[in-house]
Order: C-alpha cells, then sequence, then structure tokens
C-alpha cells in the first residue's frame, strides 16, 4: 500500500465520529436516564431506539450517553436533549414513536416539542 | 593565516593544527598522559587540558583538552595559569589514588607538584594520596593507549577495553587467548606506566 | 455516529500493566458481552494517562469519567452499575488527599487541569497499536505539509523560530542543531531518536514511546527532510520492553501505509527507520556515546568538536534528538511557529513534561507551560506532600541535577531559572523530599549512581565520583571528618571543570546543591554523628516508649528477633541484634516506637 494524502484524509474522516465521542466534543448530546426506575419501565428500548436514529442519520457530531436515575420515577422513561449553546430539555414517559419526533425535531433542527417536555433540566453539556 | 592568543601573546599559524601541537612549537610544554603522534587523540587522561576563551567572551573561559583541540581565529588560551596548573595536580593526584606503585608516574607526579609531602598537599591532595585506598593492585591508568596503538597502528584489534567506570579493564577477548596478536610489542612500547610488559615464550 | 455509544479508554501503560490492567481489561470484556453491552460499549486499551499511582485507570468517554484503582473484583459491579443502568459509581471516582469529596470528571481532578497537553496531546485518546486513530487525531498531516508544501529550509525556520529546545536536558535550540546539520555537505545524514532515558525517576520519554509512538515517527520524518536524511534509527533501552515492542509495531504499521519507505506522499522523499536497542549503560544517553554504541563500539563519549551535525553515525552527518523534542516537532509545523512561541517564557519556549514523584500525592506525568513554578506543579497540580509530611526539598534533572528548597519553592521551571539556583531542567525527572529525607544520603543515593554508570575513559569521572561517593558513605555512616565539607566542594568543583562529558561534569551537582542548602545536615552528621532526618542507619536507633502496651505485634514481626517483652508489659528493643529496617515502627498501633539520633 502506498497512501496519499486524500488517503490519510479519509482515513481520518473515518474516525472523525470515534475522535470526537473521545473529545466529548459535538453539537448536540442525548442523555438517556437510566438507573433501576428507568430499565424497569423501559429505558433500554428508548435507548435502542435513539442509537437507532442516530445511525439512520448518520451524523457524527451528536453524543450519546445515559446518566442515573433523574428523580422523577413516575416520569420515566425520561432522556435529557442538549444542544451546544442552549438549554437543556427533559423528556418524559417516552415511547420509541415519540423518540422519532424528538429527534428529528429537537435534536436535528432545535424545535423543542413541548407536548413532551417536561421543563428545562440541569444537566449540562461537559 | 590563523590568529590566536596563547598565554599572552598573539601569535600566527600558516595551518589548522591542534592546540598541544602549537603550542610544542612555541616551545610550551604540555604534560600528556594518553597523547600519541602515531593515533588519533582521545581526550581521556585530561592532563593536557587548557583554558580557552574567545574574543567575544574573554572571561568565559571552558577547560578543553589541547591534544583534541584545533586552533581558531580569536582564541584566548591558557597553558600556564593557575586554574590549568590546579587541574594537572588534580588528574596526577587521581591516578595515583589508583594505582600502585607505578615510578613513571611518581616521576611525573613530582614534575607536576603533585606528589609532595603530606604537609604541603591541599586537603583534597591529601585525601587522594593519604586516605584512601587503592581499588586494586595495578599500574594501568587506562589510557587507552595500548588498544588505540593495537586498533589504529597494527590493526590487530587484539587487546580492548572490558567493561566501564572502576571495573574497566585492558584483556584479550574472553580473557583466554588474543589470536590476532603478533607480538610487535607497540602495546608495551607506548604504556606510560610500565603496565604491560614482553615476555619471551619459547 | 460512531461504532459505539461509550468507549472505556483503559490505561494501558507500563506502570498500569504492571498493576495488572490488563486482567481488568479482560474482566470488562467478558461483563460486558454477559451484559449483552458489546455492541455499545467498546474497550480501548490506550498507553499510559499520567497519573500513574492510581491505576489501574479507565476514562468513560464521551462523559469524561475518571475512574481509578479499579480491581478484577470491582468490574461486575462497575458494568453492571454504569454501563447498563447508567449510574456513575462514586467509590471508583478520586477524591483530592484532603478531602472526602469525589471529583467525577478529568478535567476537574486538579492533576490534569492545570496541564496543557502537547507533547502528551494523544493521552489516553488512542490506543498506539492502531495507526489509524493516530490519523484520526490529525497525524501525519504535518509530515504532508513538511514533505510537499515546505521546503527544508523552510522547515527548519519554522522550528528555529519555534524556540523549542532539546528536550533531552542540554536544551539546545533544536532548530540550530537541524541547520548546522542541514549545512554539512554530503548526501548520507541520519536521524536518531535518544530514547535511552537513564535517569532514575524519568518515565517521560517511555510514555512518549509506548503511549504515542507515530509522534516520535512523524517528527523524525519532517527532521529527515529538513537536514536531507533518509535514514533513521530509534535507539530505546531494553528495560523498556513495551516501548520496545510499540515502536517496532508502528513503524511496521506506518511502513505498509507507505508512509515509511520510498518517495512518500508522492514527494520524492525516502525515509526509514530501524530499532535498536540499549543494553543498560546510562552513558548511552549521551550523544556521542549513543552513537558509538550504534556503531558497534564500546560506548565511550567523543571529545567534540567535531560535532555529530558534522561528524556522526559512521562519520556521517547526524541529527539526534530526545523523544520529546521529535514528538513536538509536529506541532510546530500544524500550528506554527508563533503559537509555540507564544507558550512558555522569553528563553524557554513551549510546554515539558515532568515525571512527579516521589513524597508526592499525586505521582505521574505532567506536561506544564514552561514558566509555571514549582510550588504550583507540586502543590496544585501534585495536591501537596504526601501524608501532610513537611516538604523539605525538590531534585530536579536527576542526577545531573541538583536540590531545590522550600525558600525556592516559586522559581519558574525554566532552563535560566533553574540553572541559576544551582540546578538543570534536565529531562525532567522531579522527585519530592521531605522531611524523612536526609539530604546528605540524597547526594550519597545519586554519586552511587553515577559513579556505577560512569564509562571509566577520563579520571575525573572514573575516580572522581568513587571518592566522592566514599566521602559521602563515611559522612552518612559517621565516619566524617571536620574540614570534609570543604574538601568535598573542592573536590566536586574540579571534577566539574576537568570531566570529559556531561555525566562527570554533573554528577557533582546533586553535592554542591545539597551542601549550598542543606549544610547544617552535613554538619550535624559529621560534627554530631546525627541525621537530623533519621534516616542514616548508622546514626539512627530504635526505641519503645512508654507508649507500648505490651501488644506484641511488633515482636512478632521482627525478621530478626531483636524485641523483647511479655505480654502488656514494655518491650525492648536489642541495639546490637537490630538492623533497622523500620517493621516495627509500621506495625506499631501506638506509635510506641521511635527513631532516635
Amino acid at each position: 500500500m502506498k497512501l496519499k494524502p486524500e488517503d490519510i484524509n479519509r482515513i481520518a474522516e473515518k474516525m472523525h465520529a470515534a475522535t470526537n465521542l473521545r473529545d466529548g466534543s459535538g453539537s448536540a448530546r442525548i442523555i438517556v436516564h437510566m438507573g433501576t426506575c428507568g430499565i424497569a419501565s423501559g429505558a433500554r428500548p428508548i435507548m435502542k431506539a435513539f442509537m437507532d436514529e442516530l445511525n439512520a442519520s448518520g451524523r457524527e457530531d451528536i453524543l450519546f450517553t445515559t446518566s442515573g436515575c433523574a428523580g422523577l420515577c413516575s416520569h420515566e422513561p425520561m432522556a435529557t436533549i442538549e444542544r451546544k449553546g442552549e438549554t437543556p430539555i427533559k423528556y418524559v414517559e417516552l415511547t420509541p414513536e415519540k423518540v422519532h419526533e424528538i429527534f428529528e425535531n429537537h435534536v436535528i433542527n432545535g424545535n423543542i416539542v413541548t407536548e413532551y417536555a417536561l421543563g428545562k433540566g440541569s444537566e449540562r453539556m461537559a | 593565516m590563523i590568529n590566536l592568543t596563547i598565554n599572552g601573546k598573539k601569535e600566527e599559524f600558516a595551518e589548522e593544527t591542534t592546540v598541544l601541537e602549537a603550542s610544542k612549537t612555541l616551545g610550551l610544554k604540555i604534560p600528556t598522559l594518553c597523547n600519541n603522534e602515531f593515533i588519533k587523540p582521545y581526550g581521556g587522561c585530561r592532563l593536557c587540558l587548557v583554558e580557552v576563551a574567545t574574543e567575544r567572551a574573554p572571561e568565559n573561559s571552558r577547560m578543553l583538552p589541547s591534544c583534541c583541540t584545533p586552533i581558531g581565529n580569536g582564541l584566548i588560551i591558557k597553558t600556564d595559569s593557575d586554574r590549568v596548573k590546579k587541574a594537572r595536580i588534580f588528574i596526577l593526584q587521581l591516578l595515583l589514588s589508583r594505582t600502585t606503585d607505578s615510578e613513571e608516574l611518581k616521576q611525573l607526579g613530582r614534575e607536576l607538584g603533585a606528589l609532595v609531602e603530606e604537609g604541603a598537599l591541599d586537603p583534597v591532595g591529601n585525601y587522594l594520596l593519604n586516605r584512601t585506598e587503592k581499588p586494586a593492585d595495578t599500574k594501568c591508568i587506562l589510557c587507552g593507549l595500548c588498544v588505540r596503538v593495537c586498533a589504529e597502528v597494527t590493526e590487530r584489534h587484539a587487546i580492548s577495553f572490558y567493561k566501564r567506570g572502576m571495573e574497566k579493564e585492558v584483556r584479550i577477548p574472553f580473557n583466554k587467548v588474543a589470536e590476532s596478536c603478533i607480538g610487535c610489542g607497540s602495546c608495551a612500547y607506548v604504556c606510560p606506566t610500565n603496565t604491560i610488559t614482553i615476555e619471551e615464550v619459547s | 455516529m460512531a461504532e459505539f455509544r461509550t468507549h472505556l479508554m483503559l490505561c494501558a501503560g507500563t506502570g498500569c500493566v504492571s498493576n495488572r490492567a490488563l486482567e481488568v481489561k479482560t474482566a470488562l470484556e467478558q461483563e460486558i458481552t454477559k451484559q449483552n453491552l458489546q455492541n455499545e460499549v467498546d474497550v480501548v486499551s490506550t498507553g499510559c494517562q499520567g497519573f500513574c499511582a492510581q491505576g489501574p485507570i479507565v476514562v468513560v468517554k464521551p462523559d469524561n469519567i475518571f475512574y481509578q484503582l479499579l480491581d478484577v473484583k470491582d468490574v461486575p459491579y462497575l458494568v453492571e452499575e454504569h454501563f447498563l443502568k447508567g449510574r456513575q459509581v462514586e467509590k471508583f471516582m478520586y477524591n483530592p488527599p484532603d478531602s472526602k469529596e469525589k471529583i467525577p470528571t478529568l478535567d476537574e481532578i486538579g492533576f490534569f487541569k492545570k496541564q496543557k497537553l502537547i507533547a502528551l496531546a494523544n493521552r489516553g485518546l488512542i490506543d498506539p497499536e492502531k495507526i489509524d486513530e493516530y490519523i484520526g487525531r490529525g497525524g501525519y498531516k504535518a509530515a504532508i505539509k513538511a514533505l510537499t508544501q515546505m521546503s527544508s529550509e523552510e522547515v527548519i525556520e519554522e522550528v528555529l523560530s519555534a524556540g523549542l529546545r532539546g528536550r533531552g536536558g542540554a536544551g539546545f535550540p533544536t532548530g540550530l542543531k537541524w541547520k548546522f546539520a542541514a549545512g554539512s555537505p554530503g548526501d548520507e545524514k541520519y536521524v536518531i531518536c535518544n530514547a535511552d532515558e537513564g535517569d532514575p525517576g524519568a518515565f517521560m520519554d517511555r510514555s512518549i514511546v509506548e503511549s504515542d509512538p507515530h509522534a516520535v515517527i512523524e517528527g523524525m520524518m519532517i527532521g529527515a527532510k529538513a537536514i536531507g536524511a533518509s535514514k533513521g534509527f530509534v535507539y530505546v533501552r531494553d528495560e523498556y520492553p513495551l516501548a520496545v515492542e510499540r515502536i517496532i509495531k508502528a513503524i511496521e504499521d506506518a511502513r505498509e501505509y507507505g508512509i515509511l519507505g520510498e518517495d512518500i506522499f508522492d514527494s520524492g522523499f525516502d525515509f526509514d527507520l530501524k530499532v535498536n536497542r540499549g543494553a543498560g549503560a546510562f552513558i548511552c544517553g549521551e550523544e556521542t556515546s549513543l552513537i558509538a554504541s550504534l556503531e558497534g563500539n564500546m560506548p565511550e563519549p567523543r571529545v567534540r568538536p567535531p560535532f555529530p551535525a558534522v561528524s556522526g553515525y559512521n562519520g556521517k552527518p547526524t541529527n539526534i534528538n530526545n523523544v520529546e523534542s521529535w514528538a513536538t516537532i509536529r506541532h510546530i509545523i500544524n500550528n506554527g511557529a508563533e503559537w509555540f512561541s507564544s507558550i512558555g517564557t522569553e528563553k524557554s519556549k513551549g510546554t515539558k513534561v515532568f515525571s512527579l514523584v516521589g513524597k508526592v500525592n499525586n505521582t505521574g506525568l505532567v506536561e506544564v507551560p514552561m514558566g509555571v513554578t514549582v510550588r504550583e506543579i507540586i502543590y496544585d497540580i501534585g495536591a501537596g506532600v504526601l501524608g501532610g509530611k513537611k516538604f523539605k526539598a525538590v531534585q530536579t534533572g536527576g542526577p545531573s541535577g541538583g536540590c531545590i528548597p522550600e525558600s525556592l519553592l516559586d522559581t519558574p521551571v525554566d532552563y535560566e531559572s533553574l540553572a541559576k539556583v544551582g540546578s538543570i531542567v534536565g529531562s525532567g525527572g522531579m522527585i519530592v523530599m521531605d522531611e524523612d529525607n536526609c539530604m546528605v544520603e540524597v547526594a550519597r543515593y545519586f554519586l552511587a549512581f553515577t559513579q556505577q554508570e560512569s564509562c571509566g575513559k577520563c579520571p575525573p569521572c572514573r575516580e572522581g565520583t568513587r571518592h566522592m561517593m566514599n566521602i559521602l558513605t563515611d559522612i552518612t555512616e559517621g565516619r566524617g571528618k571536620p574540614g570534609d565539607i570543604d574538601m568535598l566542594l573542592d573536590m566536586a568543583l574540579m571534577v566539574k571543570d576537568t570531566s570529559l562529558c556531561a555525566l562527570g561534569q554533573t554528577a557533582p551537582n546533586p553535592i554542591l546543591t545539597t551542601i549550598k542548602y542543606f549544610r547544617d545536615e552535613y554538619e550535624a552528621h559529621i560534627n554530631d554523628k546525627v541525621c537530623p532526618a533519621k534516616e542514616c542507619k548508622e546514626l539512627i536507633h530504635f526505641d519503645i516508649n512508654d507508649n507500648c502496651t505490651g501488644c506484641t505485634v511488633c515482636a512478632k514481626n521482627c525478621p530478626v528477633s531483636a524485641i523483647a517483652g511479655e505480654r502488656k508489659a514494655l518491650h525492648v528493643i536489642n541495639q546490637d541484634t537490630c538492623v533497622k529496617c523500620g517493621i516495627c515502627k509500621n506495625v506499631c498501633k501506638f506509635d510506641a516506637v521511635r527513631i532516635e539520633s
């Protein structure tokens, strides 16, 4: 093999997503709240739904992470959406269908889906 | 032409040469131990150290081995300053502290003022000559002349240094047989302390 | 999106591996599979992450959660709690020595917060055995730029204006060194990486070669282009087997990609590297000895001139630089000389990696801009002296360096400032000492090292270090005589003035600085036969006082059965039998064992 500069760029591009993840840098972050209550009420399918959306979108600048119980156990499953520079929003009583809407409208386009939202969250972007 | 100052006098030389050689032509005596005209200079024994400064920074002199230092324009060299004399005494005393009974070394020591009575020694000299034990029974000062002559003149490489630091010695391969030795005797000839001797083997 | 949602960056540097990090890795992988998370959570082995006393370490990305001191038995709980249930586990997090409060993220931890990573830019972020990951973080961009868009003169000019000074210890301007080599006639030239890191307590170079070997390769490639070399050597000490392994693999991977070899990036430039291993001689860190060793000769320093830039390996122009220097080059090419020279001080540009070790809370590798004070490194980054003891001195620059006392803690760390107080930056070793360290013993320790490592070519070093070590040994064992301190000073200065190379010229430095700042300790040893720090075995004895409850634990643990006593009665140490190992003091729960001098 004899790599040209373009090949180096290509490899760098391919690694882009991993690099962003390790740097913790991205334009948006999806946080699915787990914890026993979260998992019991179905947080894992929600997590899978968000991950599927993310994969399908092909976006490399959106990070995904989990956190523990958010405290509002009666409203699980919950997720917080943070877009860089904007207030984090908590979404409650999620279903896979709602995930799709939230991903399209809020994560990608920045439009908060108020009917599913609880309120302005307190988790900060790292 | 190369112009420099040696011992306060301006000197001029037509060709490049070492400070040691240049000083010789001026009749200045610089003692040496590891130097020999037939082999490359080694800079190891440190006995030929002289003070060298440049015109740009005349107060900032370094001690350099004259056998290895080329003359250059604007150099200010001292071959006989107190600093140089003190260094020569120190080197000799260090060598005397490691060797047992080398007449040649003792003679040189007396000439340089390194080997004097206890009362005339400074604390360092007194320590080196009187307060420390010899590490081994040897006259070898590890000047390397024997090794280098065998490598560079006869190119036999029959003897070499072995190990490092205080354990350093001159040895034949694996301490067994020096197959490439031709018995020329050059090593014994150049040895300054009579450590290597030649024996007739019939 | 990345293939996995979470990357666990597990430190697989030598320190952590010795602490069973690879077992933790296996346990993590097994547990993750068990919990069916193998498509979501990836375990990545990185090189040394620098916080060496806290290993095994795992950093969870993207959250940057820092887990430390992990054990195999912790893994099931960790995986279930954090990666399955999403709850971060506090008990594996770091807390500073003076507080119980845990600090979850890496960037909030004092040790990391004040560091500025340039040479260590990829720390904890890549698997050093995967060239793609290096490329993913901008690797080889600088080489492409230097090889295809810059002339040799432009490259040299950039490094010269940046003001980079050799990080191996001498601090010679790197760009100038390259200029000399470039200007030497001949088309057979060499570049060499000095990875023989011999200073006790220094492991900066080891970390870089283990964790980011491609950074070294890229730097050497740029340097080779600058001076006109087509071949290079990486001389690694054999005592670093992981580093040897990693650099060899990196070179193979680069070759496979055509990044090493002929006509690299179609630039017409050829370059390839060979790895040579050292064989246990500190003197090989000295450049002319290293070259001799590479040539197959016995390592001994050569008198310079001629300098290696004119006549080096096999008599050809050779440029030899330290690992850290090479690893810094690509950043200068990528970001420019102006950027680099905006960091640091007027005469010492950029950052320097230090190995902060000894009696300090946070032990590890620290990269800071030149000019940061010693105090900031020890107290802000190092979180102060271990066990709350009193700071006494910090040794910088290893056996060639000097001790800096408390009064000089605000000395900025740069070449000129440290030289002014009698020490050196050196390779970057920083050993913190407390009230229990005897400064005479410190000097003796370093002299024992230099004496052992002296090549033996010149009498001042070969004989001189032996005598100085003997004098110091005499002093620590109670045989010092009045007048010895000044005699030792005299001898030290003579050795400094007459030695052939930097080993001998700097070997006296620990003596000169400890006498300068701690002369009273020397005097106590000589005049009163007392070791104020209570460390020198010949001058101390162990005693049991009336805190003793007669629990017999000390007697039971004494390896030479030197303690006698009935249950519930005062125990007594037999001074003739006692070997002063200190075990009794360690096991006594009542603080009844005291050391007297």
